[in-house]
């Protein structure tokens, strides 16, 4: 199971570690510069006391000298106790000790001469020391090492409380980040609260509910309006649903109303068998719209649920509509039309399934072309594959109804009985074909007349 | 001819056995998909019409059961749900044709006729006549009373299509199958139209007329009206 970490935890999660990273960081750099702070007082001493003893080697003119020399030094080390000092002559002999010198048998190498400064840990006592050779007054004896150090025990119990209380304050301090990255986080994704509400409100029932822009933040509104949109076009769809529904109901109403009424009237009284047959014959054709009605309705059913195309092979498009130019011709030929093809081409695809969407095509055009004028139809290559046109003379298409004129059961003149012409299915049924072969299809009206255009494969 | 028709839907079964009588065919009608199998291999039948949703026996099942019986007689599936799947089972199982409820009724009176006479092809006719009307297949003219009439292809071939079945009510969608290879239902009034003017060329001018509307149902060619 995939656990979803919900995105206040995550935040806050992440505030804290950055917080604690970025704190840590900062205490270790202000243990670092404390101590560093402390070596440099320690050098100081150290460095004092070189050179004291420096001063005092420059004296010594003869070994002679060396006792008054060691007095000196004793002397000036006087209250120092946290001091250790020691000198070597060149063989390696102790010319002067403190008691309590202890450095480390390395260091007190004459041989090696000077040596960096460095602390160490003698008889459970930390120290900070350094080595000198300095030469001394007298030129014929070699220079003498001084090693002097200092206690530095002191430093180190400051610098351990010192470290102890700063992770202490470091802890807290993340801790109490983290709670504030918590309660701030959550303060920050309110409008993402504000926003569930919003959209749990939103049913079939009230799909006109909107998420309110205002009270967003920036990042949030781009998501927010995304959403809109999305409900807006949930909204059409939903609309053209319940419109497609009770247009339905309203399609099968009337014929069905025909035929009781009529069959009824019928039957009130005896009539001729001529009547009878009238009233059968009637009905019969009524019978057949609604038996064809049905039948492009499943069509389009199966074309809502992914309409496969049950085989592809090349279609001649040119071939086709000069076959339906043929079968339309007499159609054609009564109201005074002229048809025209120019160009060629061929597409992949079902062969009956492409002539039925190219009957409707036409036929559509045939409808709405006033008698004498013409219907082009033009065949080309573009960029997507092929292009088809089917071009009739005759009024435009008004701006508000281009948008619906795909929609099943719309009629452009909204009037619902055009004589017996279509149940205003054919168009959307080519669009679904063409759909259903990767192709898509439009519409534009101009003063000159209608267009639909169709691009494929 | 002898037909078997196996629907389970009771108005259904009785109209059809009523129109396929009145059209002149011996009508056995069983009720479910056990009878209609017993009566396919035990009678001696011409076509069978087999719905394919049957309780007990499925549509399928009783093809199925018919051939491996040995019968071989033309079946003609009728069938509440197009689905292309469907249609495919059918073929793959022997079926001959198939017809989606709701259909017309003349529609299913041509297929029945179309497949009886697809076992007995006889010799292809040069000419074919009705009245004083001749149609010369081979060098594709028409006459009538020995004037000739000027027909467009597509004319020829519809009248030609009446002729044939002569007496035979022709609903609008066979002939925009056959004559314009339109396998769809159309919502325009093509053939009304066409068939207006090959009425016009036809029987304008002759106090016999040879083709007639039947109201609700298609077209017909006849000699003589009945």
């Amino acid at each position: 199971m995939i656990r979803r970490a919900s995105i206040t935890a995550r935040l806050t999660l992440l505030f804290a570690a950055a917080a604690t990273a970025v704190l840590l960081a900062l205490g270790l750099l202000i243990g670092d510069a404390v101590e560093q702070h402390f070596v440099e007082q320690d050098m100081e001493v150290l460095s004092g006391k070189t050179q004291l003893a420096a001063n005092l080697l420059a004296q010594l003119r003869s070994p002679v000298d060396s006792s008054a020399l060691l007095r000196q030094l004793d002397d000036s080390l006087v209250g120092h106790h946290g001091l250790a000092v020691v000198v070597l002559d060149a063989e390696g002999k102790r010319v002067f000790a403190t008691p309590n010198a202890a450095f480390p048998d390395v260091m007190l190498n004459p041989a090696a001469g000077s040596s960096k400064p460095r602390s160490w840990t003698q008889a459970g006592q930390p120290w900070r020391g350094m080595v000198t050779l300095l030469p001394t007054g007298n030129r014929e004896s070699p220079p003498m090492l001084v090693a002097v150090a200092v206690d530095i025990s002191h430093h180190e119990h400051f610098m351990e409380s010192f470290r102890r209380t700063l992770w202490l304050f470091v802890a807290i301090a993340a801790i109490l980040v983290g709670f504030l990255g918590w309660v701030v986080v959550r303060r920050g994704l309110a409008p993402l609260q504000a926003m569930r509400r919003d959209a749990a409100s939103v049913t079939a029932n009230r799909l006109d509910t909107r998420l309110s822009l205002d009270a967003v933040p920036v990042e949030l509104a781009e998501l927010a309006e995304s959403l809109n949109q999305m409900l807006a076009r949930l909204e059409d769809s939903f609309q053209r649903l319940k419109d497609f529904s009770s247009d339905l109901a309203h399609e099968l109403r009337t014929p069905i109303s025909n035929l009781m009424t009529q069959t009824q009237v019928a039957l009130t009284r005896a009539r001729s068998a001529d009547e009878y047959r009238e009233v059968l014959v009637s009905n019969a054709e009524e019978y057949e719209r609604l038996a064809r009605m049905i039948g492009d309705m499943l069509f389009l059913a199966q074309a809502d649920h992914g309409l496969v195309v049950p085989s592809r092979e090349p279609v001649d498009l040119a071939l086709q509509v000069r076959e339906l130019f043929d079968f339309f011709d007499a159609l054609a030929e009564e109201k005074g039309l002229q048809l025209t093809l120019t160009g060629s081409g061929q597409v992949s695809g079902d062969k009956l399934m492409l002539r039925r969407a190219l009957a409707n095509l036409i036929s559509n055009a045939i409808r709405h072309t006033p008698a004498g004028g013409s219907i082009r139809v033009g065949i080309e290559a573009c960029n997507e594959g092929t292009r088809l046109s089917v071009e009739n003379s005759g009024e435009p298409i008004p701006q508000e109804q281009m948008s619906r004129i795909f929609d099943r059961f719309y009629r452009g003149d909204a009037s619902r009985h055009g004589g017996g012409e279509g149940a205003g299915l054919g168009l959307a049924i080519t669009r679904s074909i063409i759909r259903a072969h990767g192709g898509e299809i439009s519409v534009r009206s101009g003063t000159a007349g209608v267009c639909f255009e169709l691009r494929m494969a | 001819m002898k037909l078997l028709v196996v629907e389970d839907e009771p108005k259904t079964g009785d109209y059809l056995r009523q129109g396929l009588v009145e059209a002149g065919f011996v009508v056995d009608l069983a009720r479910d998909g056990v009878d209609g199998l017993h009566l396919g291999e035990t009678g001696d039948y011409d076509l069978a019409i087999l719905d394919v949703m049957l309780p007990k026996l499925d549509g399928w099942q009783v093809l199925a059961g018919l051939r491996r019986a040995g019968r071989e007689m033309p079946v003609l599936f009728l069938t509440a749900r197009d689905q292309v799947e469907d249609r495919v089972k059918g073929l793959e199982l022997g079926a001959d044709d198939y017809l989606v409820k709701p259909f017309a009724f003349a529609e299913l009176l041509a297929r029945v006729r179309t497949l009886l006479r697809r076992g007995s092809r006889n010799q292809e006719p040069q000419q074919m006549r009705a009245a004083d009307l001749e149609l010369d297949l081979l060098r594709r003219r028409a006459s009538r009373g020995g004037r000739h009439i000027d027909l467009t292809a597509k004319e020829f071939a519809l009248l030609e299509l009446l002729l044939r079945r002569q007496g035979e009510v022709l609903p609008r969608s066979l002939i925009a199958s056959q004559v314009w290879d339109m396998n769809f239902d159309s919502d325009t009034n093509v053939i009304e139209v066409a068939m207006r003017r090959l009425r016009a060329k036809i029987d304008d001018g002759f106090d016999t007329k040879l083709i007639r509307t039947v109201r609700g149902m298609g077209y017909v060619l006849e000699a003589e009206s009945a």
